[in-house]
């Protein structure tokens, strides 16, 4: 269903942003430009599923400006797994999104502008939005040396990835976002893009990592509110539109219906971990008990986000092999996920016998193979 | 093969109680004289086609090829060429049920992830499992060795609605324009 982008929604839009009423009757002309008042990644998320779904683009294009409190998104054909350390993103209260959209991960905190371009299949063009981007960064900072690369990033000094770009495609209508890095959290964001977890094997598309600046550490007058500006001018120059940013709630359902609940799907475990292509995992965990190194071998097929073949081989002088086979077994059609395995685990060691050694040792076991999920 | 049709012809128009195409049951021309074709000898003639397995194509770039009722799912030339180099090809399970123009999958290339939409409605019987390991195929080989899917076809009638290849080449050249 499209639905035409009437003046009725701008009028309701206008509500939010101070402008003369007079002012109203020209901003629907040629395009708009919104900017979400929520930092919520997923509630940002789905107001831009809700427009690619929902508003006719033809003659009126949207340029969607969003920041979001400290988070990792991840590609839709991508292995979090792979992409990013998941252990410290619990430790620390970092969310994990999975995006709709094609490419790499990135990490988005306030210091970063998230610029989404919608418009009709016919009218996707990525190099002409970036062009778009550039121009308004030398039009607050001339001397700044901003180069569009074949891979859609934006390279600064030639040297230093400022922004990474990704798409999607629908029937009629496409979308292009972006990121721009102003002032985000370095440390925060290496720390989180590191992966820490050995012998994934997978089809899932990769990231390229790459040396990333932040602007405002080039430029100190490069602030993210500088930045957003600049881009609306140019935007609005370029559509010969009003130059004004309308905000809006993200998770009104006046303006967006339905829009809640796509923010919902979008928090689901389903979506976020269980949409990872197939995979498997083959490694070894090495554990120190009393004096004695051991290796435990692992071997896990995982599909769907759910375990789909379990072999966790562990020496049978230290584990009793029953024991072990039992693990694997339970282990198969549950999730990949460290709250559901201490559950399963915990169930498991009650049905073992009475003996602290040995639940010492199976305690440890689970502990080494929380670790890795 | 001709005779065949021929037959099966003559039965279809039988049995809609009107008189028979041909008066004899062996004629000695595959096909009825145009005039005398009635409606439901041209939808024989189209099952015909199926039997043959000519490509059709979908506004979506997607194609199809058929035998009796199952159908090979791939998309077009046009298709891979706007994509770009595909990277992740995500395709249904088997024994997905779809309507026609149900999404059933995405092509992740170096230009955006893009859906995909089943030309037919029918239940998926196979995927290429080879995309899974090399998602490129689909740019190198797109009507031979990277078809997506197969599938049953629970509306054979629905291929009516679809573009021969000459047709397809037509819709392209518009859309171009």
């Amino acid at each position: 269903m499209l639905i035409p982008f009437s003046v009725k929604n701008c009028f309701q839009l206008l509500c939010n942003h101070k402008v003369p009423a007079a002012g109203f009757k020209n901003t629907t002309k040629g395009g708009l430009m919104l900017q979400s008042i929520s930092n919520d990644v997923y509630q940002n998320l789905a107001v831009e599923d809700w427009i690619h779904d929902h508003v006719n683009l033809e003659g009126k294009p949207i340029l969607f400006f969003w920041k979001n409190s400290p988070c990792v998104v991840i590609g839709r054909h991508q292995n979090p797994w792979q992409e990013c350390n998941l252990n410290l993103l619990r430790e620390e209260g970092i969310k994990l999104a999975r995006r709709r959209s094609g490419g790499g991960t990135v990490y988005h905190d306030m210091g970063n502008i998230n610029l989404t371009f919608f418009t009709t299949k016919k009218k996707y063009d990525r190099m002409e939005n970036l062009k778009l981007i550039v121009r308004a960064l030398n039009a607050v900072q001339p001397q700044l040396d901003v180069q569009v690369t074949k891979r859609f990033d934006l390279l600064l000094d030639g040297q230093f990835k400022i922004s990474g770009t990704a798409s999607k495609i629908g029937r009629t209508t496409a979308y292009h976002h972006c990121t721009l890095l102003c002032s985000t959290d370095g440390t925060s964001l290496s720390s989180s893009l590191k992966s820490p977890y050995q012998g994934i094997k997978s089809n899932a598309t990769t990231s390229i990592p790459s040396l990333v600046k932040n602007l405002l550490e080039k430029d100190p007058t490069l602030t993210c509110e500088v930045l957003m500006n600049a881009i609306a001018t140019e935007y609005a120059a370029y559509h010969q539109i009003e130059n004004h940013i309308n905000l809006i709630n993200p998770t009104d359902e006046t303006l967006f219906p339905g829009i809640n609940s796509k923010a919902k799907e979008l928090q689901t475990w389903e979506w976020i971990y269980g949409k990872t292509p197939k995979f498997s995992i083959n490694t070894t965990l090495n554990v120190l008990h009393e004096q004695s190194h051991l290796e435990i071998k692992v071997f896990i097929d995982i599909k769907n986000g759910r375990i789909e073949i379990c072999n966790i081989e562990a020496p049978d002088h230290w584990l009793p092999l029953e024991i072990c086979d039992k693990l694997n077994s339970s282990f198969i059609g549950s999730k990949f996920c460290p709250t559901e395995t201490i559950m399963l685990t915990n169930i498991l060691l009650r049905t073992c016998p009475e003996n602290q050694e040995l639940h010492s040792k199976w305690n440890i076991l689970c502990e080494k193979i929380k670790g890795i999920m | 093969m001709a005779l065949r049709m021929a037959r099966s012809m003559l039965a279809a128009a039988r049995s809609l109680h009107a008189t028979p195409v041909l008066a004899v049951p062996n004629p000695p021309w595959p096909w009825p004289r145009p005039r005398l074709v009635r409606a439901g000898v041209i939808r024989a003639l189209r099952m015909g086609r199926t039997l043959l397995s000519e490509r059709t194509f979908t506004h979506k770039h997607e194609w199809i090829t058929t035998k009796t009722d199952t159908g090979t799912v791939g998309i077009s030339n046009f298709a891979q060429e706007s994509l770009g180099d595909v990277v992740y090809c995500s395709l249904p399970e088997v024994g997905t049920k779809l309507k026609k123009q149900d999404e059933f999958g995405a092509l992740e290339s170096v230009k955006a992830a893009s859906k995909l939409y089943s030309p037919l409605s029918g239940e998926v019987t196979e995927i290429n499992e080879a995309l899974a390991e090399i998602p490129g195929l689909v740019n190198k080989s797109c009507y031979e060795d990277s078809w997506l899917t197969k599938m049953t076809l629970s509306d054979p009638s629905e291929l009516d609605d679809l573009m021969s290849e000459e047709a397809y080449e037509k819709y392209v050249k518009s859309t171009e324009e």
